[in-house]
């Protein structure tokens, strides 16, 4: 009896246990804990910080010598706050601030101009040393009469427009005193010294150029002027059919008209480049470069570091010359004050010219382009597709971007102008860490600014 | 291993003396050549009692994949092989959505975000940018003047590696799979921990402002180890240990002498 009422109360139990099981046959039950955090997760609020359809911001980074006001921030020059201490140079990038989206930037010898593409009154922004009127007038706040000598933040330049809110500039140049505007249906406007003629205007003797009102307006090119670069003394211009014109201090040959004089009128330039179309120019210092639609370069000017070489053995070279260069065809060209660079269609660089080329510290100088290896851009079997995509050049620097949006420096570090973080003069190309994707820079003597665009 | 036949005892002269007849009197003496009394496998015992085994890189616990372990003489070649300073090469799989307290899937939650603005371009993007300051670190932590001619002709060949003490740097990150809200990435990486590595993938969460946690760290390269030479769990007998052990050694003496001559 007592075996059978043990079977019967086990079997009970079993029932029970079976239908226990059988209640609950979806989940088994785990610990209490586990299943509630599952259910503290799944309730958990989601936060959002970007929705969808974000788009992407689009900032300027400034690094370089600040006691010029070139970078565009006032508290490093005159400190707004007790603790602060004004700042000599900013090694690596800072962010600036401005109102709208800069679609040019362009660094002088100590100043820099801003522009963008909108149609609103105020298009042209530029910080820096103004003792040409290189920034037109800034009105002196204290005394109405007077103006700044230098220009700490980026300050709205006022342009002579007919049609000011429908006229957009397109890009900025800067010279060591004098800086280009040019516009879409306006023509260029220019500003700044005129001793030499580089703004395009007849030489006054004795003229006073700082807090001056005066900007000029040269329209008389063939066609539209699509590109305007800045020597140090002289002005070029590009106009859509292919032609150069030239003005501004010949003496080094940089205006390439046949004569070492001044030119005081944009003058079209002959030479090699006669009847060729030219797709881009550049120069920065004495020496100039002109890249053809089929990939040739011509250059003229200043030959005493090399630069031309190639083809001629007199220092200086006032009609463009062709240089023959079996490197491949040639998509874009930069020019510095002591050496060039170019870049070709398949993405390699060559440097050639005097000073830190960027072949480490045992090349000095070479009259026939070298190129620089890609590995030292990121190229590698890991990633393959890595390409320079710009090359860019200042005084003494040199500057290189790639697809992927990586800015690589390398040249002399005067003041901090390579953004590296460390004051020494940079043999190889350097990475330098912008916190976002950088697609485009200027390069100036002293100081550079990018362009970048977020991540995310 | 100790059932395994030893190799069959010494054996030395002995003058033994002559079993007599039954004379009594002389005694002559026989050279023999015995056995070696103190080689006897009742006197010595079992061959091992103990096996030392050191461990290579760490590994931890939450991880897998190749852990590099050395046995007996072994051991010697493991300071080596660590002086070294090869890559390691890992998998590591994250999730979007999520972030914990210890950047894995299994820490208590920290919070939840969204995650539908996050693409593979993107996420691309962030890795060329973790691979080019880490690129600039592998450079500084070298120890070498960025100034020499010497220092430019290494960074053309890629050879330039920290050959001494650095903080975690990762010389290669790439992609290998995006099916938001999952995805896995592929580091190769010097001096790091497996800890790091959720933190990388925490970090990435951050960048592209959204929150990630770390689901699979697996090391598939260990220096010269990869996955072909490790020993599954099913493998772990003395066989396929001493035919392991073999495969490795010429590997292993080739790349000591190439780095460190």
């Amino acid at each position: 009896r007592g075996l059978a009422a043990m079977a019967g109360a086990l079997r009970g139990a079993r029932r029970a246990a079976v239908l226990g099981l059988r209640r609950g046959l979806a989940k088994a039950a785990g610990p209490r804990s586990t299943r509630e955090l599952r259910e503290a997760e799944e309730a958990a609020p989601v936060f959002q910080y970007v929705g969808k359809a974000a788009k992407r911001k689009d900032r300027v980074f400034v690094w370089g010598f600040c006691y010029s006001g070139a970078l565009g921030v006032p508290s490093f020059v005159k400190p707004d706050v007790g603790w602060k201490k004004p700042r000599r140079i900013q090694p690596t990038p800072y962010r600036l601030e401005t109102a709208e989206k800069i679609s040019s930037a362009a660094c002088g010898y100590g100043f820099t101009l801003l522009s963008s593409t909108t149609t609103d009154i105020t298009k042209v922004w530029g910080m820096g040393l103004n003792k040409d009127s290189q920034l037109g007038f800034q009105r002196s706040r204290r005394d109405r009469t007077k103006g700044y000598e230098y220009v700490l933040e980026p300050s709205p330049i006022p342009l002579p427009l007919e049609k000011p809110q429908q006229t957009r500039v397109l890009q900025v140049s800067c010279g060591r005193a004098h800086s280009l505007i040019l516009t879409d249906s306006e023509g260029v406007f220019t500003m700044g010294n005129n001793s030499y003629g580089q703004c395009g205007r007849k030489v006054v003797e004795d003229e006073t150029y700082s807090e001056s009102h005066l900007i000029h307006q040269l329209k008389e090119f063939d066609s539209r002027v699509v590109q305007v670069v800045c020597g140090q003394d002289h002005s070029l211009f590009r106009t859509e059919k292919g032609a150069v014109y030239a003005c501004g201090w010949g003496a080094d040959g940089q205006t390439g008209l046949g004569h070492y004089n001044i030119t005081s009128v944009p003058t079209k330039l002959r030479g090699d480049i006669a009847g060729v179309n030219i797709i881009q120019v550049s120069s920065y210092g004495d020496c100039c470069l002109a890249v053809s639609d089929e990939g040739d370069v011509f250059g003229w000017g200043n030959s005493e570091y090399l630069q031309l070489a190639s083809v001629t053995e007199t220092t200086q070279v006032n009609v463009p010359r062709h240089l023959p260069f079996k490197i491949g065809k040639i998509k874009e060209a930069a020019c510095g004050g002591t050496g060039n660079v170019v870049l070709t269609e398949e993405g390699n660089v060559f440097v050639w010219g005097y000073g830190i080329l960027g072949k480490g510290p045992n090349l000095i100088e070479t009259a026939v382009p070298e190129m620089i290896p890609p590995s030292l851009f990121g190229w590698s079997d890991f990633n393959p597709d890595i390409r320079v995509a710009h090359v860019r050049c200042g005084l003494s620097q040199f500057a290189a971007l790639t697809n992927r949006g990586e800015l690589f420096v390398w040249g002399k570090n005067l003041r901090g102008c390579l953004g590296t973080g460390r004051m020494e003069d940079q043999y190889f190309p350097w990475r330098v860490t912008v916190p976002g994707e950088v697609v485009d820079v200027a390069c100036g003597v002293d100081h550079m600014v990018s362009m970048v665009k977020s991540f995310t | 291993l100790n059932a395994a036949p030893r190799r069959p005892p010494r054996q030395h002269v002995r003058f033994l003396p002559v079993p007599d007849g039954g004379d009594g009197g002389a005694t002559g003496l026989v050279a023999a050549r015995v056995p070696v009394l103190a080689e006897h496998p009742l006197v010595r015992g079992p061959r091992f009692r103990r096996l030392k085994i050191g461990a290579g890189h760490r590994l931890d616990v939450k991880a897998s994949g190749v852990f590099v372990l050395g046995i007996g003489d072994g051991n010697k070649l493991l300071p080596a092989l660590y002086n070294c300073h090869l890559t390691k090469v890992y998998t590591v799989g994250g999730l979007f959505g999520k972030a914990t307290d210890d950047f894995s899937d299994t820490g208590k939650l920290v919070e939840k975000t969204t995650f539908d603005h996050v693409t593979r371009e993107k996420l691309e993007r962030i890795l060329a940018v973790i691979q080019g300051t880490n690129h600039k670190a592998l450079l500084m932590h070298s120890n070498i003047d960025m100034k020499t001619q010497e220092a430019y002709e290494l960074a053309v060949k890629g050879l330039i590696r920290p050959m001494g003490k650095s903080p975690p740097i990762i010389t290669a990150i790439r992609c290998l799979q995006f099916a938001r809200p999952e995805f896995q990435l592929e580091i190769h990486c010097l001096h790091e921990t497996q800890q790091y590595l959720r933190k990388i993938v925490h970090e990435i969460g951050l960048e592209l402002k959204s929150s990630a946690v770390c689901t699979q760290v697996r090391r598939i390269r260990d220096g010269v180890f990869t996955l072909d030479d490790a020993l599954l769990r099913t493998q772990w007998n003395l066989q396929s240990i001493q035919n392991a052990i073999g495969d490795c050694q010429l590997k292993v003496k080739t790349e000591l002498e190439k780095t460190l001559g």
